[in-house]
């Protein structure tokens, strides 16, 4: 058994007078897929802000891969994360949203290349060449010097996709990323999901309405609701079996939405 | 019958004089601006404090008296400027102030998911602005720094009265020369609103060349 590469320990997180998430704790395991569902408002998507750190905690702790996310140790005293060692710390971490967040002012190569050669001084013609296999990878080279406000919404996801593989995270974060997209739009990028979730041994955390992939993708299903994982286990479990009322009614109405389970 | 000529040459040279201290003036300016646009948006409140307090300073107090500041009173502290001088600061400073607001507006239009998206991609806060906000804030910027300039240029009239042999101030010595008031000022009125126009005209051509690509996303 080895050990887990997200450990939050009793996290709370509130917005105002709004808690959003209280006293949460949970695991993941390295290589782990992970879908989280709930209604809106429960708390899914602040925790993978969180993880990514464009939320702080306001209690509670988080490792990732065995080291303190927003504390530091020194001289065996933990201290409050400096900029430094967040920036080190996020360097495990990678994050696709669900409104593309590409850069506007960048073609699409250099949206992918940017960050690497930034942050990892990488040479420009070798982020490049690494910049084209994701690229290739998520069938976007024939766009490679096309500007953002050129593609569809599928295919701005799929470069968002690719930009965020560059840095090489060992976690990915996946934020409602096939929300915004019109309906025909939606298969290609979860196409790309399934690829990276099949030739990757990344650790994935897919916040999602999208229950039939969901279904499919995971290997553990987090219902959330206000705050608190109200129920989990392996997706059969959850999805054609559901012990907790809240989970219960929370399906029901997303397959009244037409929902595939 | 006046000899005109002569006359044009004085006026030409004065246009000279104006173009200089409106390309002088206008590059503190946006230095200015920059620095203290950034200040603005500083972590630190000392530099954030420092910032406002320029800012709020040569807005409110008038380019006239901050010229004679600079020429007549900064004298008494040891610190003697030529007319060029006193009139590029003056008028740099004056209107740098303007643009810092401009550019501490055009930082903040910036959405929130581009912030994040470089936090999620590692940046530093410096690369995130000068990569990723910076050439996007410039876009929002630049129609009223083509504003800020033509304002910059109008207002180096004022440097004719510490004798800066500028425009205006040619058209007052060809005045008193010759006692035409129509010619001479018929055409400095032409000639800076032909300036103007070259300002303008600058700006919206480097503003099709940035917003290149960028179309439907914001301009």
């Amino acid at each position: 058994m080895s050990a887990p590469i997200i450990k939050i320990d009793g996290i709370s997180k509130s917005f105002g007078t709004f808690k959003v998430l209280d006293g949460l704790s949970m695991q993941v395991m390295p290589r782990e897929k992970l879908a989280l569902i709930g209604p809106s408002g429960s708390g899914k998507t602040t925790i993978l802000r969180i993880l990514m750190t464009l939320e702080r905690i306001d209690a509670g702790h988080i490792q990732i891969d065995g080291e303190q996310l927003y504390h530091m140790e020194r001289n065996g005293q933990l201290l409050p994360a400096d900029e430094r060692h967040l920036a080190r710390m996020r360097q495990k971490i990678g994050m696709v949203f669900q409104l593309f967040n590409l850069f506007p002012h960048k073609s699409v190569i250099d949206n992918v290349t940017l960050a690497p050669i930034l942050t990892k001084g990488m040479p420009r013609a070798a982020a490049e060449k690494r910049a084209m296999e994701l690229l290739d990878m998520v069938g976007m080279t024939d766009k490679a010097k096309a500007m953002p406000a050129q593609l569809s919404g599928g295919q701005k996801q799929r470069v968002a996709i690719a930009r965020a593989l560059a840095l090489q995270p060992r976690i990915m974060l996946f934020d409602e990323v096939t929300s915004a997209l019109d309906p025909e739009l939606v298969e290609e990028v979860l196409n790309v999901l399934w690829r990276l979730c099949s030739e990757t041994d990344m650790t994935m955390l897919l916040v999602t309405h999208e229950m039939g992939f969901a279904h499919d993708f995971a290997d553990r299903v987090l219902f959330f609701d206000r705050g608190k994982i109200v129920e989990e286990g392996k997706p059969d479990e959850i999805f054609r079996n559901p012990k907790q009322e809240r989970t219960q009614a929370f399906l029901k109405k997303i397959i009244a939405a037409g929902h595939r389970v | 019958m006046t000899q005109w000529s002569g006359y044009f040459g004085l006026i030409l040279q004065g246009a000279l004089v104006t173009i200089e201290l409106t390309l002088m003036g206008s590059v503190l300016a946006l230095i200015m601006a920059f620095l203290a646009g950034l200040g603005r948006l500083s972590r630190f409140f000392a530099i954030r404090a420092l910032a406002t307090a320029y800012i709020e300073f040569f807005r409110g107090t008038s380019i006239f008296v901050q010229l004679f500041w600079a020429y007549f009173v900064l004298p008494f502290v040891g610190i003697s400027l030529t007319p060029l001088q006193a009139g590029v600061l003056a008028l740099g400073l004056n209107v740098g102030a303007y643009g810092a607001e401009v550019v501490r507006g055009a930082i903040q239009s910036i959405g929130r998911e581009q912030y994040e998206a470089c936090t999620a991609l590692n940046l530093g806060r410096w690369q995130a602005m000068r990569h990723v906000i910076l050439p996007q804030a410039l876009l929002v910027m630049l129609p009223t720094f083509g504003n800020n300039a033509i304002e910059l240029l109008k207002a180096t009239a004022v440097v004719s009265l510490i004798s800066l042999t500028d425009l205006t101030f040619q058209a007052q010595v060809v005045r008193s020369q010759t006692g035409n008031t129509l010619v001479p000022f018929t055409t400095i009125l032409v000639i800076y609103f032909a300036l103007a126009l070259i300002i303008s005209w600058g700006v919206r051509s480097l503003e099709r060349r940035m917003a290149r690509g960028l179309d439907g996303v914001r301009v």
